[in-house]
């Protein structure tokens, strides 16, 4: 029995079923339809990535609050730089953006000794700002040509049936997983999330771990931000607000300690589906969409406390 | 017992922390085979100077040479491969990962599959299970089990497996029995006994002088930052070493003739 708990995103998978279960009995009919599902799946995969860049950071024992910011600065980037680079050209130079944010709130987490909830912070309001002042406002859009680039249609459309962005949510899952599970990086990732002393003490370099999670928690968002735009290509300045938010939440509610060193990318990626379900439920029931943030914090809560007694019942000291 | 060439040999080595004076002058030989008992009060300086020997700190003057050549550069890293290894109570190994993960930290043995280097599980299960069946860890305990699990002494017992799977030159046990049961407490201490026989320095820092002189060949005493006694066990009785702590500041030296 342990044993099976013991595995990834247990806790994330008895929230889901209960959910479930539960929007099946009070609203049968408005939650298994074809739309909702479908906004649903979409939604999931996007917040999905910035969930588990989220559960990277959180695992090495850091927080990353910039990261809606980063979606939408990274998406801002992709649009307004596209009619003089070109689709593939802003892509890169979008996720060279992401990335780099992703590294300067890295340098100065670990080479200036300050809790990285403040440089993030500072980062989620520097890169808003920046978004506002790039696009006075405004809103831009994709020209046809672009909208039909085939890099466009490979990240925004449908592939092999599914929409697009869940099978690359696949992909860089299974990707990601290898690399936590599976390989030295991952090993010292965990290690630096469990006690930074006791790596140090081993010769890992605690610095260069953290530095390369928050990178790629930077480009998870960035790329969340760039899959939404192919395929909706239009962006405004909320880009991305409160985003944050509901991926950290969505990776505690996956299982992610924030004592560092336990979670699972696969839990985080469940606990996007919970945040968003409950948006389009409350969207589906016709409630105020005002509700939403209340409901995803009451879920937020219990699932703390049911991840923490979990935890505690496997014996781990939570 | 010792030869001739010290492993470690330390040079008024001299270490400010902004006015602080944290090393006064100090200057200790350590040799291979050798079990030292390093002993001093709180702030004494022993685990500041071990700190100096593990790369954590740069000295402000003075020198440090391993094996005969001049350290240039301080860093962990650079002390881990020349094989040294430092066991601390708290420290050392990550409760949130496996016996197996946490022995090989640092250094995961690898398989690479394009190019792209995946840790070697089956490698590490069988070197870290025949470790911990070697140094006496619970039947019960496998090597898939988090460290969270092991005892006090059972984790110790890992640290020093680990040192002396790696092959490592100087194990530094600091105050490697804290917190332990008598019977766990002698366990570790014939495990340092085990490791000197081995040809290991061992660096053994302690209060407790009755305690390390039992199983050291030579004690170093240091307080306020300085050395202040440096003799063999045969030559002074644990009684004498203790009146030297508690006068404080008496420069003892009686060594064997090497």
């Amino acid at each position: 029995m342990k044993q099976l708990v013991r595995g990834q995103g247990f806790g994330a998978i008895i929230g889901v079923v209960v959910m479930l279960s539960a929007f099946t009995v009070v609203d049968f009919s408005g939650w298994w339809t074809a739309q909702t599902i479908s906004n649903v799946v979409q939604f999931t995969a996007i917040l999905g990535f910035v969930a588990m860049g989220q559960a990277l950071v959180i695992m090495a024992k850091e927080i990353d609050l910039s990261v809606g910011s980063v979606y939408g600065l990274t998406g801002v980037a992709f649009i307004t730089l596209e009619p003089t680079l070109g689709v593939t050209g802003s892509l890169i130079v979008a996720l060279g953006i992401a990335a780099f944010v992703g590294f300067l709130q890295a340098i100065a987490v670990v080479k200036g000794q300050l809790p990285s909830m403040i440089v993030t912070l500072g980062g989620l309001f520097t890169a808003r700002g920046i978004i506002y002042v790039w696009t006075g406002g405004s809103v831009h859009n994709f020209s046809a040509a672009a909208r039909s680039h085939p890099i466009t249609r490979f990240l925004g459309g449908e592939l092999f049936g599914i929409e697009a962005a869940i099978f690359w949510l696949i992909v860089a899952a299974a990707i990601l997983n290898l690399l936590l599970w599976t390989t030295p990086f991952g090993n010292r990732l965990l290690a630096t999330g469990g006690s930074k002393e006791s790596a140090e003490s081993r010769g890992v370099r605690t610095d260069r771990i953290k530095i390369a999670a928050f990178m790629l928690c930077s480009l998870l968002a960035g790329f969340a931000g760039i899959l939404t735009l192919c395929d909706r290509p239009q962006t405004h300045v909320t880009l991305g607000e409160l985003m944050e938010l509901e991926a950290i939440s969505a990776a505690v509610i996956g299982g992610c300690l924030l004592t560092g060193g336990r979670g699972s990318l696969i839990g985080a990626i469940l606990g996007a589906l919970i945040v968003v379900s409950f948006r389009y439920e409350l969207i589906a029931l016709g409630a105020p969409s005002s509700w939403f943030i209340t409901f995803v914090g009451i879920v937020l809560i219990v699932a703390v406390i049911f991840n923490q007694k979990l935890a505690r019942w496997l014996g781990h000291s939570v | 017992m010792t030869n001739n060439h010290p492993l470690i040999q330390v040079k008024n080595l001299e270490l400010y922390f902004g006015a602080f004076h944290a090393l006064k002058n100090v200057s200790v030989d350590f040799h291979a085979g050798e079990l030292v008992g390093l002993v001093g009060d709180n702030g004494a300086g022993k685990t500041t100077l071990i700190r100096v020997l593990c790369g954590i700190y740069a000295p402000t003057s003075g020198e440090v040479y391993f094996d005969g050549r001049k350290v240039e550069k301080f860093h962990p890293k650079l002390a881990i491969d020349q094989g040294m290894e430092t066991i601390q109570q708290s420290v050392g190994l990550c409760d949130n990962l496996s016996i197996a993960r946490n022995f090989f930290l640092g250094r995961e043995p690898v398989k690479r599959i394009l190019g792209i280097p995946f840790l070697d599980f089956a490698k590490m299960r069988d070197k870290s299970t025949r470790v911990i069946r070697e140094f006496g860890l619970r039947d019960n305990v496998s090597a898939d089990d988090e460290v969270e699990r092991l005892s006090g002494g059972e984790r110790q017992s890992v640290k020093i497996g680990r040192a002396v799977e790696f092959k490592n030159r100087v194990v530094i046990m600091d105050e490697p029995t804290n917190h332990l049961s008598v019977r766990e407490r002698e366990h570790v201490n014939e495990l340092a006994v085990q490791l000197k026989e081995q040809g290991l320095l061992v660096i053994y820092i302690t209060h407790d002088i009755f305690q390390v002189h039992r199983i050291a060949d030579r004690v170093v005493i240091m307080e306020n930052g300085a050395k202040v006694a440096d003799a063999s066990t045969d030559s002074m009785t644990a009684e004498e070493l203790e009146e030297v702590i508690r006068q404080g500041g008496r420069v003892v030296e009686k060594r064997e003739a090497v």
